[in-house]
């Protein structure tokens, strides 16, 4: 029992990044039908906006406004510079061109800064734990897990209260019929890419406190577990994303903490166990959990 | 108010619309009839700025704005019903209405709000449901109430009572009149020929992509032309 | 198109082309001498076998994958575990499973049952990629280039983990590696003239168009999947030769991106936008390394550069590739190309009737059809007219499979269809046309036609089958045969969807809407056009029109449908003299 409820936290402290990272890519794919794999160069750039600051005394107390807005800044550049010019084109040449942003990203840190690994300090707390009825917890996890709970809950708030995010939400539905209401399609793209951006700079401050550290292709693994994440959930639905994220952590680490059990020697294969289960979740469900129907009139 | 000139519009390979001219004076009601296919969406969509013309212009008050982006005419006193209603299913009836104000500041926004609650007592009922669960007959007066939010001075509605039970067809003919004397100026598409040709003051009859007639509603009803471009006679004539 | 000689000779002529010119190239840049200059030509020689290999894939069914490189992988260490010698595997493998320890295979033995093995798997895996549509196939190859990882990785017993293998006997000079891509090319090349290699494309170009005229997606995505894994997996085994070792960097996502930039910036629908592509990425690649400092470690930073922005440019200015359609072998069809001399042979008129009774459809609570039934006798011609929302489309889907109907049942003859797949309703004789035109826009006009033709000469034999340039005379055609559909006005479109309908040989044509969007002479002439080529196939018509003018000259026979239901049925003129049929369209007087 105590291994399972810790086993569950763990799950949930990896599940909530997926899904701060996966709502971004959702949101981006509701609104220009682009599966973003550019998405994750968001952490690479927190990282070195990090990186930087330690350089010339920085601290954790407010690193974490730097390497938000160091993500928000890089997301919408990155829809200024290359996604507008391909917005009508067929989602396959939107993600090849994601694909070419990530490439680029990952020369020009290794260019201006290095190909290698650049550390800088964690915050001290970081691998506190503490304990209640005998089950003992990190700070950290407990820590992402509420940073992850108050960004959705800010998330839910935009979306539903604000006309920008009604406007999102709608776009997301009908771009056109958005476009009748008023609501500029510039305006909206870049505010998606802006609040995706933002949601990807706390997901990048929660994973470098763990591991603070910067490299070119750091944002590659985040990114295609995210983007998993989201197509588990259903992409273009918000639910979705975060569904799929938590899905996605959970299975993740209970594969690793029980796999042993059914077989020993097994532990050391449960990622490939955890992909296999999703490969053949996509033959089951290619939709995803929550499908988002786009009526195709014959 | 709305001057349509000689536009021409194309959907790749496809000419939707062979040099179509129209006009609508301040205070009027305007029918654009013509069968299915004959470019009427594409006319309405050209003009509220989805679509943009090959050649032709569109004047606003005599401003030119051809190919300008629909938020800019929104902001210009336009707002076009779409076809098919197009609300959004997966917000609620309040936030649609709210989008509909985007415009608009905020305190006209809730002011606004609150009138639609009043106008449209079937809405005001359903107001967080999300729209996906309207009837037809809702879904249309909310689209209407939604274009309302932007106090339009020009109101284009396209196809507002396709797909309707007939009393409910009956309800939208109510809305449009009371619209009309409250001197709200409107450009409507409608399959309805009869009944809103009955209801507009001029109307233009749209085939192929030309406009083939046009006259005041009783002309246009009483031409031959109306009932041959329908029903398939020969070539229709035109009347002025 | 031709015989199997014909399409043999153009694959391995144009294929022999393509192949000298690239050893040309590499003879000039390697006689500057240098052993650095002969391994970076065979590193383009193996990588050239890869991107050929997902071309058959990705460039032909239009679906992305990520999944490619695990293939090549596998293959790779396929290849590891049979070739090196006994002793070496000893050492290196004490524990290897399967009995594999006394195995030790000369080179052409490994890279085949390398090739077989890794073939094998991939035909059972793609079963689950080509039945799945839209993302998910994208995703399941991304998730088994995770798994197949994982596996070698961590499967230390056959493959030492994360070290990799080594002492695999490399095969020395480079005439064997391009011997593997010239038979790697002309499979690619030949794959594109056979009949499974043009559905595949056909699937690409309209995943909708293509079962409506009885082509099965899944049979020919499949048949390019297990012929592309076979290329991916003897480039994975033949670079494991060169090199002498594998290990799992080599094949991760990021040289997987390396051969899908190759085939995008050339053009990934044709062979020849792989050769170009490969052979100008591995030139860029290796001028920009050589702008680094290796001092530095520069080495590897500047070809990823190279790479980001060769791939950014081409996607915004030319999204298809450098090379977009235009193919060497493309050009030798349209130079071989010769039409048959046909007389025009009238087809007998069928003998079965097409009935649809009490047909219903439920969308959720939506009633869109409500008990609509409706005939269509042997070479008859029927007008299906009704205002909007009628479900006068609803019906057509429901009579080709497209829609499931709640109640009621479709008949062809005494065959109930009511259950068949668009699929099997083409097969079966009905061959229909979409409200908004479905063509293969990026194929040829001809092509257009004769991916029908080739369904015909499989599935309709009983039947006589239309000569194709005769279709193409019939509809004034001939002068576009050789361009793209898309690029088509029109009104020639619309006769285009026609005729490939007529094709088929089908016992009854299925018009959607033929003349929306045509001008009155337009839609007068086409109201020949469908009565002659009806005639020509022995064809009954149903046509959807909003036109009455076109309907009421075309039909024999007209069904008025109004909200789910048949409002009325006649002559022309008896529906045209119905004041209900005036009332329904124009509305009432409220």
């Amino acid at each position: 029992m105590t291994k399972l409820i810790q086993t569950v936290v763990d799950g949930l402290g990896v599940g909530s990044t997926y899904a701060l990272l996966a709502l971004g890519i959702s949101l981006i794919f509701g609104v220009m039908h682009l599966v973003n794999f550019a998405h994750g160069e968001l952490i690479t750039v927190g990282a070195y906006t990090a990186y930087f600051f330690f350089l010339h005394g920085g601290s954790w107390w407010w690193m974490p406004i730097a390497i938000i807005g160091a993500a928000v800044l890089a997301s919408v550049t990155m829809e200024f510079v290359a996604f507008r010019w391909v917005r009508n084109a067929s989602p396959f040449t939107l993600l090849l061109t994601s694909f070419a942003i990530e490439r680029l990203s990952h020369a020009l840190w290794q260019i201006f800064v290095s190909p290698k690994q650049r550390a800088f300090p964690k915050p001290a707390w970081v691998f506190n734990q503490f304990r209640i009825g005998g089950v003992s917890f990190e700070v950290m996890d407990v820590v992402t897990i509420g940073v992850t709970i108050a960004t959705l809950a800010i998330t839910a708030m935009v979306f539903k209260r604000t006309m920008f995010g009604i406007s999102v939400r709608a776009a997301a539905e009908d771009f056109d019929a958005a476009r009748l209401m008023g609501t500029r399609a510039n305006r909206v793209i870049s505010g998606a890419f802006a609040f995706a951006g933002f949601l990807a700079g706390v997901a990048a401050c929660l994973i470098l406190m763990r591991t603070p550290a910067a490299e070119p292709s750091m944002g590659t693994d985040w990114l295609l577990k995210a983007v998993i994440a989201a197509v588990i959930g259903g992409l273009g639905s918000f639910t979705g994303a975060v569904v799929g994220g938590v899905v996605l952590g959970l299975l993740e680490t209970l594969t690793r903490a029980y796999l042993p059990e059914v077989a020993t020697g097994w532990d050391k294969f449960s990622t490939a166990v955890v992909f296999l289960v999703i490969a053949v979740f996509f033959v089951v469900r290619p939709d995803g959990i929550f499908k988002v129907s786009h009526a195709e009139r014959v | 108010m709305l001057e349509v000139d000689d536009i021409t519009t194309r959907y790749g390979a496809i000419t939707a619309l062979h040099g179509a001219s129209l006009e609508v004076r301040a205070g009027e009601l305007v029918a654009l009839v013509g069968p299915n296919g004959a470019g009427k969406t594409t006319l309405l969509n050209t003009v509220a700025g989805l679509l943009r013309p090959a050649t032709g212009s569109v004047r606003l008050d005599g401003d030119d704005v051809t190919g300008m982006e629909p938020a800019s005419l929104v902001r210009r006193g336009l707002a076009l019903v779409p076809e098919h209603r197009r609300i959004f299913k997966d917000l609620t009836v309040e936030e649609n209405l709210r989008l509909g104000g985007t415009t608009a500041s905020k305190a006209d926004r809730k002011a606004r709000l609150d009138e639609a609650a009043e106008v449209f007592p079937v809405l005001r009922a359903k107001w967080s449901t999300s729209a996906g669960f309207l009837s037809g007959g809702e879904a249309q007066q909310l689209a209407v109430a939604r274009a309302l939010m932007s106090n339009p001075r020009l109101l284009l509605l396209d196809e507002p009572t396709m797909g309707l039970a007939p009393t409910i067809v009956d309800v939208v003919f109510d809305l449009l009149a009371r619209l009309r004397e409250q001197g709200r100026t409107m450009l409507v598409v409608e399959q309805n020929a009869t009944r809103i040709l009955q209801l507009a003051d001029r109307g233009y009859l749209l085939r192929t992509g030309n406009i083939v007639a046009s006259g005041t509603g009783a002309e246009l009803a009483a031409d031959t032309s109306l009932f041959d471009t329908f029903i398939g006679g020969e070539t229709s004539g035109s009347t002025s | 198109m031709g015989t199997i000689l014909q399409r043999t000779l153009r694959s391995t002529l144009g294929s022999a082309v393509l192949m000298a010119a690239v050893a040309a190239l590499a003879m000039v840049y390697t006689s500057g001498g240098g052993a650095s200059r002969n391994s970076l030509i065979a590193e383009m020689l193996s990588n050239f076998i890869l991107v050929l290999g997902i071309q058959v894939f990705i460039g032909n069914t239009g679906v992305l994958s990520f999944g490619h490189m695990a293939f090549a992988q596998i293959a790779a260490y396929a290849t590891a575990v049979v070739a090196i010698p006994v002793l070496a595997k000893e050492k290196a493998l004490p524990d290897i499973p399967f009995g594999l320890s006394d195995v030790e295979l000369g080179a052409f033995g490994a890279t085949v049952v390398a090739v077989a093995i890794t073939v094998v798997v991939g035909a059972l895996l793609g079963v689950a990629v080509c039945r799945a549509r839209g993302l998910a196939p994208t995703m399941i190859t991304l998730a088994l280039l995770f798994v197949v990882e994982q596996l070698v990785k961590n499967w230390e017993e056959l493959t030492r983990g994360a070290g990799g293998l080594s002492g695999i006997p490399i095969v020395k000079g480079t005439g064997w590696l391009y011997l593997g891509a010239f038979v790697a090319l002309v499979v690619a090349a030949f794959f594109q003239e056979m009949r499974i290699g043009r559905f595949s494309v056909a699937t690409r170009e309209d995943e909708l168009a293509a079962p409506a005229l009885g082509i099965r997606i899944f049979t020919s995505r499949y048949a390019a999947w297990v012929v592309s894994i076979a290329l991916t997996a003897l480039g994975g085994s033949l670079r494991a030769q060169s090199l002498g070792s594998v290990n799992p960097k080599q094949f991760t996502m990021d040289a997987g991106i390396l051969v899908l930039v190759m085939l995008v910036v050339g053009g990934m629908k044709t062979v020849s936008g792989a050769v170009l592509g490969t052979v100008l990425i591995t030139a860029g690649n290796e001028l920009f390394r050589q702008l680094g400092d290796p001092e530095r470690l520069d080495i590897e930073r500047f070809p990823d550069l190279f790479l980001g922005v060769a791939m950014l440019l081409v996607m915004v200015l030319r999204p298809d590739g450098l090379l977009g359609d235009r193919d060497l072998m493309g050009w030798l069809r349209r130079k071989m190309y010769r039409p048959a001399k046909a007389e025009p042979i009238k087809a007998e008129v069928g003998t079965r009737e097409l009935t649809a009774r009490d047909v219903e459809v439920h969308f959720g609570g939506f009633v869109a059809l409500d008990g609509a039934g409706l005939t269509v006798r042997p070479g008859e011609v029927v007008g299906l007219i009704g205002p909007n929302g009628a479900g006068k489309t609803t019906l057509f889907n429901v009579i080709t499979g497209l829609v499931d109907e709640t109640a009621g049942a479709v008949r062809l003859g005494d065959d109930d269809i009511s259950t068949d797949t668009p699929v099997g309703v083409a097969r079966a004789g009905l061959a229909r046309t979409f409200q908004n035109l479905r063509l293969f826009p990026g194929l040829s006009v001809r092509e257009n036609v004769a991916l029908t033709a080739l369904v015909a000469a499989r599935h309709r034999s009983h039947r006589v089958r239309p000569d194709i340039d005769l279709l193409l005379a019939e509809a004034g055609l001939t002068e576009w045969a050789d361009r793209a559909a898309g690029t088509l006005d029109y009104g020639n479109q619309r006769r285009l969807e026609l005729i490939r309908a007529a094709a088929l040989a089908p016992e009854y044509l299925l018009l959607d809407e033929p003349t929306s969007g045509m001008s009155d002479t337009e839609s007068l002439a086409m109201v020949d056009s469908v009565r002659k080529v009806a005639g020509l196939i022995g064809a009954g018509v149903l046509v959807i029109d909003h036109d009455l003018g076109f309907i009421t000259r075309i039909s024999d026979h007209i069904v008025v449908l109004n909200e789910g239901r048949v409002l009325a049925e006649g002559t022309p003129a008896e529906v045209r003299a119905n004041p209900l049929v005036a009332e329904a369209y124009l509305g009432s007087q409220a």
